[in-house]
């Protein structure tokens, strides 16, 4: 009975296509998309409420984060929230992880998501419940989200891989790095599920298997749920994320100016990323990333800025992001091991 | 829940009372379902959470009542005490109503001024329709586990048949008394629930599709137990006793006893208005071995229905 993003219906042995005909209902709306891109104010509000869950979350399973997370997305799609002050953030972000793990069935205590440096910040369970209600009645109870990962054995079926079973994980683990990171950029938040996922297996094929690639894509776009020309155009969005990423592991010059579009590093640092982000949001900045907990969650309970277009983010040294990818590595290490435990399933 | 003004209790479901109710906004009826959940030191009961948006996810299909919306009443804000521990909440599931049910349908052919079979085709579609909601469950991993004619709810203007009471059975266990210690039906209960198999397969609703299907042919119970023994003594006298044989493993059920040994008698007898293809079909879901009992989707193409226009569903 546990949600398992990979598999959000109970049937363990095979796919069902009614996923395609209802994965809309998962999907922020557009009215809220337009907002996120045009206002910066909600931008950095979602930002803000984002990497507060990934903050609270880092100890989990990156797809608890992932869900509560797109609890969130869809939270914030469907209500208004005009001056949120810091606390309702957090017992938002609290709020959608309580209900991401018990839909995950994960063990825990509420008392594992509070007073994570927030400032001796302490809801009460009844506050807590009430929220998860706020919540639940805003998702329609649709909690069984259909992510880009339902699709991901589906698509992985269709590529007719003769190889060892061992490639086919590494291209679903490049895949599920993709749509991690996916998460965060919000230019792909308006592309379907489906759509995202056959992208980012598009793109993990053509760096790993560049001469089947050609075949991979036909057998996508064969398929009579794929809409060819959304599909390009999310294809074209992870290889610009994708090229941003290369160039900023091989050339760290380049990412001062190509990070400023707000596109994260990493998936595994991506929750270091975004709470130094927020500082800057904040107006804080912390230059000294070697205590990467207080670093990251020292500016909880001070006030958001009044200012709805903050001013740009000072330029990043070079070294200071290369620092930060190695913390955030160490940082999150339980993650990547519970990556490479998820992998096993297809 | 003030959106609702309640008409009348329209049933006392396995899980809790039903209401009849109006949306005041809408003026549209609906089925009110009250759940009572225990109160959590963690908030919202997981296992709840996860039923209910399962629940929300099956309600997709037209064959499966649709889920509305779902309420919650916390009923501890309305106590003075504000520190008893012992405060329920109330969770209220919100369905379409539909305004009768397919054993208050038969019960109408059976008795009452007029009373005469149920048209052939509409058996046809209704078992149709049956089978297409049962498979859509089954195809997400959901078992129903209590299929019988009051759970199939009908809108006999469209003549559509819908599943309803579905998806709570996993948290709260099918129990053998419901919460009124009415005595929950064991009718179109499988052979092997009643002998205390502890696994339990997709099979067990296709045993209970074949009950419901010779029960709309003869408009009355198939095989009317009062107690599990009972039921099983019914089910061997017209299918004939069990052997490791036919379905192996039997002997070994938990609740197995050594049985007076019966014929099988001729099924078709017992439906004597089905045509060939309709007995067929009837014994493919009524077969004693679990694996070899026929699967929802497959029914659907059973030669039964070739006369069935199947576009319209």
């Amino acid at each position: 009975m546990e949600f398992n993003l990979e598999n959000p219906l109970t049937n363990l042995h095979h796919f069902n296509d009614s996923l395609f005909l209802v994965e809309s209902d998962h999907m922020i709306s557009e009215d809220y998309l337009k907002t996120l891109k045009t206002r910066d104010f909600d931008f950095c509000l979602r930002r803000e409420a984002l990497s507060s869950i990934l903050e609270i979350s880092c100890n989990f399973d990156p797809f608890l984060s992932y869900l509560a997370a797109n609890y969130l997305d869809r939270f914030l799609s469907s209500q208004e929230m005009p001056q949120p002050k810091p606390w309702m953030l957090r017992l938002l972000a609290i709020s959608c992880i309580s209900l991401a793990a018990k839909m995950t069935k994960t063990e825990f205590n509420l008392t594992d998501f509070q007073g994570r440096g927030d400032g001796g910040l302490i809801f009460d369970t009844q506050t807590i419940q009430r929220m998860e209600y706020l919540i639940l009645g805003a998702l329609k109870w649709r909690m069984r989200s259909i992510t880009p990962f339902s699709f991901l054995c589906f698509f992985i079926s269709l590529f007719q891989l003769n190889e060892p079973p061992s490639i086919i994980q590494a291209v679903k683990a490049r895949a599920t790095e993709i749509i991690f990171r996916a998460q965060n950029d919000i230019k792909l938040l308006e592309f379907k599920p489906s759509i995202v996922s056959a992208s980012a297996l598009l793109s993990a094929s053509h760096e790993l298997f560049p001469l089947q690639f050609t075949n991979f894509k036909n057998a996508i776009f064969n398929c009579s749920y794929v809409n060819k020309e959304n599909m390009l155009q999310c294809y074209n969005v992870i290889l610009q994320q994708e090229m941003v990423m290369d160039i900023g592991y091989d050339d760290e010059s380049e990412i001062d100016t190509l990070s400023s579009s707000d596109t994260p590093v990493n998936v595994l640092d991506r929750r270091f990323l975004s709470s130094s982000e927020s500082d800057k949001t904040n107006g804080a900045t912390i230059t000294t990333t070697d205590t990467s907990t207080t670093a990251a969650t020292t500016t909880w309970l001070s006030p958001p800025n009044p200012n709805p277009n903050p001013p740009p983010p000072p330029p990043q040294q070079p070294e200071r992001d290369s620092k930060r990818r190695k913390i955030a590595t160490g940082y999150c290490n339980n993650h990547r091991i519970q990556l490479s435990q998820t992998q096993q399933q297809c | 829940m003030e959106k609702y003004e309640k008409l009348e209790k329209v049933g006392e479901g396995t899980y809790g009372k039903v209401y009849k109710a109006k949306d005041r906004a809408s003026g549209k009826l609906v089925a009110l379902k009250k759940t009572r959940l225990e109160m959590d030191e963690e908030g919202i009961p997981p296992t709840a959470l996860r039923e209910v948006s399962l629940l929300q996810l099956l309600s997709q299909s037209l064959y499966v009542v649709r889920l509305l919306c779902v309420e919650h009443v916390d009923s501890s804000s309305s106590l003075k005490s504000t520190n008893d521990s012992s405060s329920k909440s109330n969770l209220y599931l919100v369905f379409e109503y539909l305004d009768t049910d397919l054993k208050k349908f038969i019960d109408s052919h059976r008795k009452g001024v007029n009373p005469r079979p149920l048209p052939p085709s509409l058996i046809q579609s209704f078992l149709y329709q049956l089978c297409k909601g049962v498979a859509h469950c089954h195809s997400h991993g959901v078992l129903h586990r209590d299929l019988k004619p009051q759970n199939l709810l009908l809108d006999k203007d469209k003549g559509l048949l819908k599943i309803a009471d579905l998806g709570l059975g996993r948290a709260f266990t099918v129990p053998l008394k419901s919460y009124t210690h009415e005595i929950v039906t064991l009718w179109y209960r499988a052979p092997e629930v009643l002998l205390g198999s502890t696994h339990y397969s997709p099979a067990v609703d296709i045993w209970s599709v074949g009950c419901i299907f010779a029960e709309m042919v003869r408009r009355q119970a198939l095989f009317p137990g009062d107690s599990e023994f009972q039921q099983l003594l019914h089910i061997f006298r017209l299918l004939g006793t069990p052997t490791e044989k036919e379905w192996p493993g039997v002997t070994s059920l938990r609740d197995w006893h050594v049985y007076p040994l019966w014929e099988p008698q001729n099924l078709a007898r017992a439906v004597p208005s089905l045509g060939p293809d309709g007995v067929d079909l009837l014994s493919s879901m009524l077969k004693y071995n679990p694996a070899d009992r026929i699967s929802a989707k497959a029914a659907m193409d059973h030669p039964y229905f070739d006369s069935l226009d199947k576009s319209q569903y």
